[in-house]
């Protein structure tokens, strides 16, 4: 096939921080970079809490708001590829071989306020999977807690004898189905940061290059000659993308996973294709001899092969 | 054709998930083909790499409608090859090129030539 160029795509790590990777990637085309993005924001698998029981909840807030805030907290979904979806498993609701169970338990018992955080939240399912190293939270479920004082983040508040005591049920899900599975906090994606191929259109008062801030990218490409002609051939050719992980997976394995996925679904149908390829095949084949295959009609659509 | 196979490799089989649309050529060098469950993230870059083949005259895919799960996507070749030829070497290309993407990235994470924060 015909690509940009013979090696094929170009990547460049701009920057790693804490929880995000910039990186670059040029000849590629704008349909692939997309695919890329959406598939990192939506299609990656990850672990959230999807069913709460609570048994008490005595604070200011109402369950299912408690139940929802539960929901978007990160976990550690390294190893979720272990998990099951819940649809492929063989249990009626949830089991250890599709979820983790989580159990928080506060009581308030002081005049202060009490603080709940999401370090409070114990995983309490002993799985095969999760390989409990002593020293990190590589532990399926593990809820993220990054800060610098690792309390994570603030579920609620409590008052004197005000107490929550809940179980939590986190399943393995996608971001296409509920946000929380998302495993970007933030996904950049910007290309032609000089707005030379007029994608875009910028609304101003006076002059909109005196009024809109440039694109940290435009360093990297080069700013339009003074009346230079509009080319209507050219085609975007670099991608700048910032991914920001919400905690739940390193930002590395996000890039690496997204296109895993990616491919995925691509070998899926590849897969399927030749299943029926087979089949109308074998049906083709058997019509021949023995009139229809296993007592089905042979799909009239698709003889010509 | 629906339940025809049954699941026999690990790869769980969807009957459900690809079929071809009426209106395929007698000689099958055009046809439409449904994908459920997929989307734009799917849709456009098929598109693009199976126009890309010089054998393909025209792909173009469409969601006919934003609450049902499919993804229409027709080809039309200049004869040579059949439809389902198309887009069998299109996602063949599209993995390729993800293989490429994801080699590159890998390197330039063990390269380690790169601005980093440290935590
Ligand atoms: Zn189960």
């Amino acid at each position: 096939m015909n690509r940009s160029s013979e090696q094929g795509p170009e990547v460049t790590i701009r920057r790693v921080g804490r929880e995000d990777v910039d990186f670059v990637v040029k000849d590629m085309d704008l349909a692939l970079a997309n695919s890329f993005r959406r598939v990192m924001i939506g299609e990656i698998p990850t672990l959230a809490i999807d069913l709460v029981e609570i048994e008490i909840n005595t604070s200011v807030l109402a369950d299912e708001f408690i139940a929802h805030r539960l929901g978007l907290i990160p976990l550690e979904s390294t190893l979720v590829d272990n998990l099951l979806f819940t649809r492929d498993c063989d249990c009626d609701q949830y089991c250890d071989k599709c979820s983790v169970e989580l159990m928080l338990s506060a009581r308030c018992t002081t005049d202060a306020t009490m603080d709940v955080y999401t370090r409070d939240l114990m995983v309490t399912t002993v799985s095969q999977y999760n390989n409990y190293d002593n020293n990190n939270n590589n532990n399926l479920g593990q809820p993220i807690c990054n800060d610098q004082e690792g309390k994570g983040i603030l579920i609620c508040k409590l008052r004197k004898h005000q107490e929550l005591r809940l179980k939590c049920v986190a399943k393995k899900g996608i971001a296409k189905e509920h946000a929380k599975w998302s495993p970007t906090a933030a996904m950049g994606f910007e290309y032609d940061p000089w707005n030379k191929l007029r994608h875009t259109d910028y609304w101003y008062e006076e002059d909109a290059n005196e009024e809109w801030p440039k694109s940290a990218n435009c360093d990297w490409e080069e700013p339009p000659r003074e009346n230079e002609p509009f080319d209507y051939n050219a085609k975007p050719n670099q991608y700048y993308f910032t991914v920001e992980s919400a905690g739940s997976l390193k930002q590395h394995d996000i890039v690496m996973r997204g296109i895993d996925v990616l491919q995925k679904k691509l070998a899926g149908i590849i897969f399927e294709l030749k299943v029926l390829d087979e089949t109308s095949e074998k049906s083709r084949l058997d019509t021949e001899f023995q009139g229809t295959a296993y007592g089905q009609t042979p799909n009239p659509e698709y003889n010509w092969n | 054709m629906e339940d025809e196979v049954e699941e026999q490799s690990a790869q769980v089989l969807d009957p459900t998930k690809f079929k071809i649309l009426p209106g395929a050529s007698e000689d099958g060098s055009a046809a439409s083909f449904q994908l459920m469950n997929e989307d734009h993230t799917l849709g456009y870059s098929l598109q693009y790499v199976i126009m890309k083949n010089p054998e393909v005259e025209f792909c173009g895919y469409s969601i006919p409608h934003p609450s049902e799960p499919k993804m229409n996507i027709r080809i039309q070749t200049y004869g040579k090859i059949s439809a389902i030829d198309a887009l069998e070497s299109g996602l063949d290309n599209l993995i390729d090129l993800c293989d490429v993407v994801e080699e590159k990235f890998i390197e330039q994470v063990n390269s380690g030539n790169y601005k980093s924060e440290e935590p």
